[in-house]
């Protein structure tokens, strides 16, 4: 292979040919635009219940493609919306958690001794405790709002990209390119930040991807427990709940936001399946 | 002999590993002028690439640790500064080049991106000049079309290519010692001419010393003015490279160069030493290759000192001591 093909280039490329891959990435674009765009795509109000009585629970119908919900608000309306909380919520709940995972497993294996064995008890730590309960008990604790979920939902994920990031580092420092760059005067975090982590890139970004999906479905679960993020603002999960009384009579109103999750975990689970294949760093070593 | 630059006195490195304490580098000493070319021959396993390490201060602890000896470069004692004033040295003032040129490189970055960094880590120059400096050694180390391959990446190159990529970001902030581990056993033959030929050529116009690890005595004979033969973490022979080559005055000396297949020659096998080295964890008590050794008599039960001999050579055999040199 000659030319200037790198890393990223290639793995494009046989991106690219896998369909299931590109049918996930244009999904979950989609969902981003869908989300950009809310006021553009629907005529109607997320939130304002000042309707008619007779609006509640509508079926599907030309002017409310997806129904209206007990207060009359259009339930497509809502899930673009609530497209805006699911993204940005899992978006910075996953971005936290990375930083938080890769910092610490490459500190953790590229230190190796005293270090490494502290941090990965506490990883070990903090895993063992329930993910949900710790939530419920800080949801109770202190007011709700869509930063604590975020905070929440990114400080009790990191755990396992710690793990998996200090054991692509602990296989990385033995690495004779590791000892030419200390050979070269290069300092530890230089080395950490340069040489270690850019190795490390590509499966950071799938298996944050993979986890996008997972954190969906969680944030989705603090909302049909009502404890996500505080109504009126739209989420899925709240929206699935609502419709939970009603969904011999009005099934739309819980199904659809349902659907939604389905989707998007759906399309961000076959990206990162999808970026997993393109880019797994064991085919360029 | 030129002046002195570096010196390595009673070195000793070891490992500690679950079956014992292995003595990996085991009391080495020797010297290397400016811009001499010193080889450092020796089986595997025999402590040469650790003692590279070790002048560089490079050794994994654990398990590894230099547990007694002098490192003293240009008058200081590398071993006894501390860790932020010894990676100043590293790259800046003695450069290594390994072994394996494919796994030295870092596959995520361009191979001039890490000549730029090799320059920008000792030196303060801008982003344009050290990328400017960088193709100049790219076209110093006679890669062809220097700027288009500044931006390849490692498995976009051929194993020569790569090691001369190595020798150029080891020589970019113009070092006065390169320590060579074995810069061209990975290589196909032919391609091993070229770098040493190479690495002779910039050393004479950079004036550098090089201290030249190899097990291959034919380019020791080529590019060495003195060879140091390591035998079991232990320095058995010094000698300038053609009184070793002519009079090998150690009798493993004398067996790595009788191994060599020579021009005009035929035999149906070629002459070998008996045996293995010895586990660095046991060390056989007295003379470590006496049980190799064809020429072993009484006296080798016991250790023998490094005799120094006529001619500035030395040996580590009672043979010298009985017969003179």
């Amino acid at each position: 292979m000659r030319g200037g093909r790198s890393i990223w280039s290639a793995g494009w490329s046989r991106f690219r040919r896998n369909r299931l891959a590109m049918a996930g990435a244009v999904t979950v674009l989609i969902l981003y635009l869908a989300a950009v765009f809310a006021p553009m795509l629907t005529p109607y109000d997320p939130v304002s219940h000042g309707r008619l009585p007779e609006m509640r629970h509508q079926p599907p119908s030309r002017e409310h493609l997806l129904g209206t919900d007990k207060f009359g608000r259009d339930v497509l309306t809502r899930i673009v919306y609530g497209a805006r909380v699911s993204l940005t919520v899992s978006f910075l709940a996953v971005a936290l958690s990375v930083v938080l995972g890769s910092v610490t497993g490459a500190v953790a294996g590229y230190s190796g001794g005293v270090v490494d064995a502290a941090l990965m008890r506490i990883v070990d730590a903090l895993m063992s405790i329930p993910r949900l309960f710790l939530m419920l008990t800080c949801i109770a604790l202190f007011s709700r709002s869509m930063l604590l979920v975020i905070v929440l939902l990114g400080a009790t994920g990191w755990m396992g990209t710690a793990r998996l990031v200090r054991g692509q580092i602990l296989s990385l420092r033995s690495r004779e390119f590791v000892s030419a760059a200390e050979a070269l005067g290069a300092g530890g975090g230089r080395i950490v930040l340069r040489h270690l982590i850019p190795n490390t890139i590509t499966v950071i970004i799938v298996s944050a991807t993979l986890k996008i999906g997972l954190i969906i479905l969680v944030e989705a679960s603090l909302g049909f427990l009502g404890l996500g993020v505080p109504p009126p603002t739209p989420s899925w999960g709240m929206m699935v709940y609502e419709g939970r009384e009603v969904l011999l009579d009005a099934w739309w109103v819980s199904t659809f936001p349902g659907l939604a999750i389905i989707v998007t975990v759906v399309g961000y689970n076959l990206l990162g399946d999808g970026l997993r294949d393109s880019f797994d760093p064991i085919q360029f070593t | 002999m030129a002046e002195e630059l570096l010196k390595v006195d009673s070195l000793k490195t070891v490992f500690r590993t679950e079956d014992g304490t292995a003595r990996a580098v085991d009391g080495v000493s020797f010297t290397v002028g400016r811009g001499e070319t010193v080889g450092l021959v020796g089986e595997s396993g025999c402590g040469k690439s650790v003692t590279a390490l070790s002048i560089m201060r490079l050794i994994t602890d654990p398990p590894g640790r230099i547990e007694s000896g002098s490192v003293i470069f240009e008058g200081r004692d590398l071993l006894s500064i501390s860790e932020k004033e010894m990676r100043k040295v590293r790259g800046n003032d003695i450069s290594i080049v390994f072994q394996e040129p494919l796994s030295s490189l870092n596959p995520v970055f361009t191979c001039g991106e890490q000549i730029r960094e090799a320059i920008a880590l000792h030196q303060k120059l801008g982003r344009g000049e050290s990328k400017k400096k960088a193709i100049e050694m790219l076209r110093l180390v006679r890669i062809p079309d220097p700027e288009k391959r500044y931006g390849s990446y490692p498995h976009q190159m051929s194993g020569g290519m790569r090691q001369r990529v190595m020798i150029a970001m080891a020589l970019s902030c113009q070092p006065k010692l390169l320590i060579a581990d074995e810069p061209s056993t990975a290589l196909d033959v032919s391609v091993q001419a070229q770098i040493i030929e190479l690495l002779a050529e910039l050393r004479d116009s950079m004036d550098m010393a090089i201290l030249l690890i190899t097990h291959d005595l034919a380019v020791v004979a080529q590019m060495a003015d003195r060879v140091v033969v390591m035998y079991a973490g232990a320095v058995v022979e010094e000698s300038p490279v053609r009184d070793l080559f002519a009079s090998p005055a150690h009798p493993y000396t004398k067996g790595l160069i009788d191994s060599l297949p020579k021009l005009g020659q035929y035999l149906d096998r070629l002459p070998m030493i008996p045996g293995t080295v010895p586990d660095p964890i046991d060390l056989p008590p007295g003379c470590r290759f006496s049980d190799r050794c064809p020429r072993r008599f009484e006296k080798c039960a016991a250790e023998p000192p490094l005799f120094d001999l006529a001619g500035g050579r030395r040996a580590r055999c009672w043979l010298r001591e009985r017969e003179g040199l």
